[in-house]
């Protein structure tokens, strides 16, 4: 198996090194570079063309949601593991919008950088158990005091089913392979889902899914 | 300085009081010499017309007197005579007291010529007198009676003549009196012009020191009034830049901890772990330092994170208002149980700090104040962009408060964080029923 190709951005010159050691311990992981700000990521990630970005949020020049998502524009085969402080749900989601597929919380990056790595490199998502403690603590609190129903209550098994697997980052195409259903199909139940649970967007859809716990 | 001068104000009082005690003397002074001048003419014309009655009498005496001689002296009985020698003493004693009454009246200086008449007329009473006392023989002689009377007669001319003269006295003394009168008007008039003069000058002196003394008044007044309008434009310039200075400094320190502290913290997590990984199986001790390390740093980076949120949420500048708004919500409902509805349309990125700042400033307050004083159980937060400004609402359903009465709370500042971007703040709540703290701010287009 080839090793999965890295880029560290990170303003904090000690973080990097210290993540540079923790992955080149691994076998099959190699970092490639390192960028000390959102622009030199978005430069270094289109040169090198590696699988994995890890990337912090607060760098300057450019932030790391906004490098995200050039990232992911320009370079479709980057994946983009956020590393960062924040643990938000602002900041989860707009992470998630911008089309990165994991988040971290850095205090949590020795435990969980390998998972998640390998995680989204497999098309899944992942998240840290401390991220998604927030975030289901949240939803919880938020449902309690609306007293409102929960709209997963409202979803048929399959679309569950679906739901899962969209939110482990399966296309639509690898879910109608795994149900044995036609692409159409999916597509409707996916639709019907957004629509029960009141979200417009995939990333939200897998921030519903953390919250609820269906994935991790 | 503003100096009053105190004493310009005793000055002033004791000028117009001066003033007025002028006037009063001056109107009273006249009117004492005016009614001094009617009563002196009249008795003048008085005199004169008691004057004119006893010449007349003097006149009529002397006629009447030549009359009863020339009957005297053509009487043809002696008891007719005597008749009217008696009659005669009469007249001669009427005549008298005429003139002595005439005599009374009169200036003694310039009686000169009732002088020479009262001894014309000793004369012609002596004449008279002898003429009486006449032989009864040589009266009734021829002629005699005649040539008697002619003397008596061209005495009687004389007389009358200086009558006239006393006559002519009388009313030169009556029109002395007039000339006299005259006098006393211009005296009248000249001392009412000096009165008059006087007041003028003393009022348009005191009109003039007043006039000064308002106007330096007014000009103290403008330079006060200035002087505050400075001062207090100074003071919200100075509260305008404490509050962003201390945003400033929230910032700062904000970020210091977060992009400093945090990271170095995380980074040594991360040492912490690659030493742990590098530590050989059977050092157990080694391993659980090294762990008991990495629970301080995770505790450490945590107090770090909930710190830099409270001084100033890193969203508000990385995402802006509404997410910055939305965490501040839940943050508010998980800590107190408040239910907290942020309703926000998407403002812009363009919307300045100062702005996101405040209005976000003003939400943290409001809802500070609805958890803590007004046992609200929910809250609704609305915020709206439009293309000048951005309106907030921030509502409660609280037990309210007598916004007339109530200015504490925290309103102060909220307020002075708005005027200082010149919006608009108000604070609407009554007792009972809740309370609605509404912010407007114009954007500079």
């Amino acid at each position: 198996m080839s090793s999965i190709r890295i880029v560290l951005a990170d303003d904090h010159t000690v973080m990097r090194s210290g993540l540079r050691l923790l992955l080149e311990r691994q076998p099959n992981l190699q970092v490639v570079g390192e960028a000390a700000d959102g622009i030199e990521a978005v430069a270094l990630a289109g040169e090198k063309k590696p699988h994995v970005v890890v990337m912090d949020i607060a760098m300057p020049h450019l932030n790391g949601v906004e490098a995200t998502r050039q990232i992911v524009t320009r370079c479709p085969d980057t994946a983009v593991v956020i590393l960062s402080m924040h643990s938000d749900e602002s900041y989860v989601i707009r992470s998630l919008k911008a089309g990165a597929r994991a988040y971290l919380l850095k205090d949590s990056a020795e435990a969980d950088l390998i998972a998640a790595i390998h995680a989204i490199t497999e098309g899944k998502s992942f998240f840290s158990p401390g991220v998604r403690r927030i975030l289901k603590e949240d939803y919880m609190h938020k449902m309690a005091e609306r007293d409102a129903e929960d709209s997963y209550e409202l979803l048929t098994n399959r679309e569950r089913e679906i739901l899962q697997l969209v939110a482990e980052g399966k296309s639509n195409k690898d879910v109608a392979n795994l149900l044995n259903l036609s692409l159409y199909t999916v597509e409707t139940h996916r639709t019907h889902i957004l629509r029960k649970l009141n979200l417009h967007s995939v990333p939200e859809l897998i921030l519903y899914a953390v919250r609820k716990g269906i994935i991790s | 300085m503003l100096r009053i001068p105190t004493g310009g104000r005793s000055l002033l009082l004791a000028g117009f009081g001066g003033l007025l005690v002028l006037m009063l003397l001056a109107g009273a002074d006249a009117l004492l010499v005016l009614r001094q001048v009617r009563s002196s003419d009249a008795l003048e014309r008085d005199l004169y017309l008691a004057r004119s009655r006893a010449l007349d009498r003097v006149r009529a005496g002397i006629y009447q007197s030549a009359i009863v001689i020339r009957d005297f002296l053509l009487a043809g009985d002696a008891e007719t005579a005597a008749a009217q020698l008696q009659k005669w003493n009469s007249i001669r004693r009427g005549t008298e007291a005429a003139l002595a009454e005439c005599a009374a009246t009169l200036d003694p200086a310039e009686s000169a010529p009732l002088r020479d008449l009262q001894s014309e007329v000793m004369v012609y009473w002596k004449q008279v007198e002898s003429v009486s006392q006449i032989p009864e023989a040589v009266r009734r002689s021829p002629g005699a009676s005649y040539r008697l009377s002619s003397k008596i007669v061209q005495r009687r001319m004389a007389m009358l003549d200086l009558v006239d003269r006393v006559d002519q006295l009388s009313i030169r003394q009556l029109t002395d009196g007039d000339v006299k009168l005259n006098a006393t008007f211009e005296r009248l008039r000249l001392r009412v012009t000096l009165m008059l003069g006087a007041t003028v000058s003393l009022g348009l002196l005191l009109a003039a020191f007043t006039i000064r003394r308002t106007l330096h008044l007014e000009s103290e007044l403008k330079k006060r009034y200035e002087e505050g309008v400075r001062a207090r434009q100074e003071l919200k310039e100075l509260s305008a830049s404490l509050v962003s200075a201390q945003e400033q400094e929230r910032r700062a320190i904000s970020r210091e901890l977060h992009d400093e502290v945090g990271q170095s913290l995380s980074a040594l997590l991360m040492e912490a772990g690659n030493a742990a990984a590098s530590v050989p199986p059977d050092s157990a001790e080694v391993r659980r330092h090294v762990e008991s390390i990495k629970k301080l740093a995770e505790a450490s980076v945590n107090v770090i994170r909930n710190m830099t949120l409270l001084l100033r949420p890193s969203m508000l500048d990385d995402f802006g208002l509404v997410p910055a708004l939305e965490w501040q919500a839940r943050e508010v409902s998980k800590r107190t149980g408040l239910r907290v509805q942020v309703a926000a349309g998407e403002t812009s990125g363009e919307l300045p700090d100062e702005h996101r700042t405040c209005i976000y400033r003003v939400v943290q307050e409001a809802l500070h104040n609805c958890a803590r004083h007004a046992q609200a159980r929910s809250v609704r937060v609305v915020v709206r962009q439009e293309p000048s400004r951005i309106v907030l609402s921030v509502t409660d359903d609280g037990r309210g408060f007598d916004a007339r009465r109530v200015r504490g709370l925290g309103l102060v500042g909220m307020a002075e964080r708005v005027n200082n971007l010149g919006g608009a703040f108000q604070v609407d709540s009554h007792p009972g029923a809740g309370t609605t703290v509404a912010v407007e701010l114009p954007i500079a287009s």
